[in-house]
This record gives structure tokens, C-alpha cells and sequence, in this order.
């Protein structure tokens, strides 16, 4: 029961707890950054108009968002190192996020552009603004305000499912949590223990959130 | 001017333009109406390219509207949209609006484009209001913003899209004073509206058309008194008796 819930056992742990919470830190903000990198890109080729480009674009959203993460996950991890190609777990695992994560963030980027009226688009037309311009002064800081939240929350689905990582043996949270059960067998106290680091993840990213939406949003002014 | 040479448009299998031949000479004010559908703002759209052509060809000062090499920012310079709807954008204050295509389309250093903003916004009477962003207006004050944008380019033609279709009762007057104005001006204007106040004051001709065919012209007076047709005869009654 609760009373023998062993506290003690949390703090003994802590350093490695701390490892993996650092870890999973370090895996999340580079997979965002290189994931929000991706999907601007696939996002920009999509709606390029350019077959070249839109056609592989549309292959690669479409690929991602149809096949379960931790599919992509060992695919990466057991498929490519028979195709010849060795890359470090960590690596892998940042690529698998960044892949994931960046399809979906081209498919917010892209609603948020669609999201902005016509009519703005063809007043800018009409004044003789090129295609550059309209997305710099025009379309883009309309579908700023609309995108940011949703790109937060996918910025949370994506520390979350960097627990995923674990079972390509990425020293992450999770793993920690089942290193010690393993070693201690106190399953409850070792994944109180990383849930409860999750959370205080998900309460930054959510307080970055909500002071983004208060600061970086436009909002018509009523 | 403006000449339309057997300009065909289909939408589809909808034919929203069926063989318009027009001329719109220099400083001429022409007015456009016709029931909802009839082609008419289509038409409009047409003289910037917002809309393309399937057959015939569209001469804007000698530039062949619909040939691809041509320069299209050059064109459109020289053409201001209004829209029924404004179009402003609402995350700019309003001399923002005003100064954004001087700034990037022709190159304007900011404090000249700034100047010739506050006086087209002089010209709309809403130099208080340069500030403002387009919510924080009522409707007829946005119509004018939109006007000023448009005058800012230093246009040649003017093109309004039902620009007061959108507008509170109350507010059309404050709109069409300011086009009245620039009637006087000497602006080349093509105004697709209903305002039959409007085309008997300004307007050197009204063009009615229905269903893609220009159906008549001629001049307001002789258009509302005595309608040559009976399409254009049961228009102006429902628009009178509205």
C-alpha cells in the first residue's frame, strides 16, 4: 500500500534519475529544433507547387504520418544497419523524432497558412507584391498567431514520446526507471518518479506556452 | 485604356465572360452593374490579372494583360483594387497598410512613403487614425483605408469591387464621397456597384450585364430612365424598389 511506498529508494536513485532527465532534455530540444527545421522545409516544398519537390514532400508526410512511431523507431535502429549504416542510438533516436515530428509540424505550418483568407492574398496580389513578400508581410505573421499552439503541443507530444527511446536502450527517463526496477524491482516508485519528471517538463513547456500566446500571438485588436 | 477584345471566360462549364468587347478611355468613369452572378466583378478582376482569360486578349496601356513576359508588377502598379470586403490586414496599423506596397513594390524610402501615405489618408480624411490597426475601425472608415492603399501606388485606373456593398447604411455616404472625389481628380475608375445615386452623379457611362454578356450601355441617365431592354428594365426595378 501507500505506506510502503520507499522514498528513500527515489533518492538513492536521484542522481540517475537526473542523468536521464537531462538526457531525455538534451534529445528533446534538439529533436525539436531539427524537427522544426524539417517541417518548415517540407512544409515550404509542399506547397512549392514545384512537382520536384511537392511530390517527395507529400511521399514523406504521408509515409510518416501513417505508420506508428515506434515502427519508424526500428526501422531506423535495426533496418539501417543492414543497409550499411551505423549511427549511434542517440543519433537514431533524435533522427526518429525530427522525422516524426517534422511531418506533422509541416501539416500545422501548412493549416496555419492555409488558415489566412484569400482576400488577404489577393489584396496583395492586386498592390503588386511578389510571392516573397505576400508570405513575409502578409501571409506569415497571420499564421504565426494560429500555428504556435499547436506547434507547442506538438513540441509536448514530442517529449513524450521520447520515452519511446528506451527501448532502443537510450539512457532517457524511462530507461532509468526501468534500470532501477530492474535492479531493485520497485516498479511504482521508479515510474512515479519519472512521470512525475514528464510532468515537470510538460508544466515548462506549457508556461512557455501560454507566455508565447500572451506576447508572440496576434490578436486583433478589439 | 482599358480594352476588352472578345475576352472569353469559363469558369468550368459555367461561361462567366461570353464575348466582352469594351473600350474604357483615359479619365472615364464607368459603372458596372447586373444581378448577382452576371460576371461582373469576374470582369473587373480581370483587367489585374487576378483572374486569367481562356480566350481573347485584355490591353492595359498597351500592355497585353495576359501574355506571360509581360512585367506584372509594373501593371498592377498602375491599377488600385478595392474590395467589397476591404482586405485590410489586420495585423498592421493602418498607415502600415498604406505604406507597405510603395515601400517593397516600388522601392520608396520609408519617410518619402510615409509622406505620400499620410496625404492619401489626408485624401480619405483619416490622418487621426494612422495608428490604428483596421478592428479598431468601423466599416466605412476600412473601405477608406483600403481607397487610401490603393491611391498610394499612384495608380492610373482605379478598380472597385462592390465597394459598399459591405458597409452599414449609414456608412456608404462617407465612401462614396471620397470616390466622388477622386471622379474629379481625373481618375480612370471602374466601379462595379448598385448605387444608382453614384452612377447618375459621376459616372460617364453604365455598363449592365447578365449572365457574361454585356446586355447595354449607355449613359445613366438614359441607362435608368429609359432601359433598352427588358432584363435591364426588370434589373432597376428591383433595385429601386428594394
Amino acid at each position: 500500500m501507500l505506506i510502503d511506498f520507499n522514498f528513500r529508494i527515489i533518492l538513492e536513485y536521484l542522481p540517475l534519475f537526473l542523468t536521464g532527465l537531462r538526457s531525455t532534455f538534451f534529445i528533446s530540444i534538439v529533436s525539436i529544433a531539427l524537427a522544426l527545421t524539417t517541417g518548415i522545409i517540407a512544409c515550404a516544398c509542399r506547397i512549392s507547387g514545384v512537382r520536384i519537390i511537392k511530390y517527395p514532400a507529400i511521399a514523406y508526410i504521408e509515409v510518416i504520418r501513417s505508420t506508428p512511431l515506434l515502427v519508424q523507431i526500428y526501422f531506423l535502429y535495426f533496418g539501417l544497419p543492414t543497409l550499411g549504416l551505423m549511427i549511434p542510438e542517440i543519433q537514431t533516436g533524435i533522427l526518429a523524432l525530427m522525422l516524426n515530428s517534422g511531418a506533422y509540424i509541416a501539416e500545422i505550418i501548412r493549416a496555419g497558412i492555409n488558415s489566412v483568407d484569400e482576400g488577404q492574398l489577393e489584396a496583395g496580389i492586386s498592390s503588386g507584391l511578389n510571392y516573397i513578400q505576400r508570405m513575409r508581410f502578409i501571409i506569415l505573421p497571420q499564421a504565426l498567431g494560429v500555428t504556435i499552439p499547436p506547434l507547442l503541443g506538438q513540441a509536448i507530444v514530442l517529449v513524450k514520446d521520447s520515452a519511446l527511446l528506451s527501448l532502443i536502450s537510450v539512457m532517457e527517463l524511462t530507461r532509468c526507471g526501468q534500470t532501477m526496477t530492474s535492479e531493485r524491482f520497485m516498479p511504482a516508485e521508479a515510474f512515479f518518479t519519472v512521470a512525475f519528471f514528464y510532468m515537470c517538463i510538460y508544466f515548462v513547456l506549457k508556461a512557455v506556452a501560454d507566455w508565447s500566446q500572451r506576447k508572440l500571438i496576434f490578436r486583433e485588436a478589439y | 485604356m482599358i480594352e476588352f477584345k472578345n475576352v472569353n471566360k469559363w469558369f468550368g462549364k459555367l461561361h462567366v465572360l461570353n464575348h466582352i468587347n469594351l473600350k474604357i478611355p483615359k479619365g472615364e468613369v464607368l459603372v458596372i452593374c447586373g444581378p448577382s452572378g452576371s460576371g461582373k466583378s469576374t470582369l473587373i478582376r480581370c483587367i489585374n490579372r487576378l483572374e486569367k482569360i481562356q480566350k481573347g486578349e485584355i490591353i492595359v496601356n498597351n500592355t497585353l494583360v495576359h501574355d506571360k513576359s509581360i512585367n506584372l508588377t509594373k501593371l498592377r502598379g498602375q491599377i488600385g483594387f478595392v474590395f467589397q470586403q476591404f482586405h485590410l490586414y489586420p495585423h498592421m496599423t493602418v498607415l502600415q497598410n498604406v505604406m507597405l506596397a510603395p515601400v517593397n513594390v516600388k522601392k520608396i524610402a520609408r519617410e518619402k512613403a510615409e509622406k505620400i501615405a499620410m496625404k492619401k489618408l489626408d485624401q480619405v480624411g483619416l490622418t487621426g487614425k494612422s495608428g490604428s490597426f483596421p478592428a479598431q475601425l468601423s466599416g466605412g472608415q476600412q473601405q477608406r483605408v483600403a481607397i487610401a492603399r490603393g491611391l498610394a501606388m499612384s495608380p492610373e485606373i482605379m478598380l472597385f469591387d462592390e465597394p459598399t456593398s459591405a458597409l452599414d447604411p449609414e456608412m456608404i455616404g462617407e465612401v462614396l464621397d471620397v470616390m466622388v472625389n477622386l471622379v474629379s481628380e481625373g481618375m480612370t475608375m471602374c466601379v462595379v456597384t448598385h448605387e444608382m445615386g453614384f452612377a447618375k452623379k459621376v459616372a460617364d457611362r453604365v455598363l449592365f450585364m447578365d449572365e457574361g454578356k454585356i446586355i447595354e450601355t449607355g449613359t445613366p441617365d438614359d441607362f435608368f430612365d429609359n432601359p433598352k431592354t427588358d432584363r435591364a428594365a426588370d434589373f432597376i426595378g428591383k433595385i429601386l424598389t428594394h
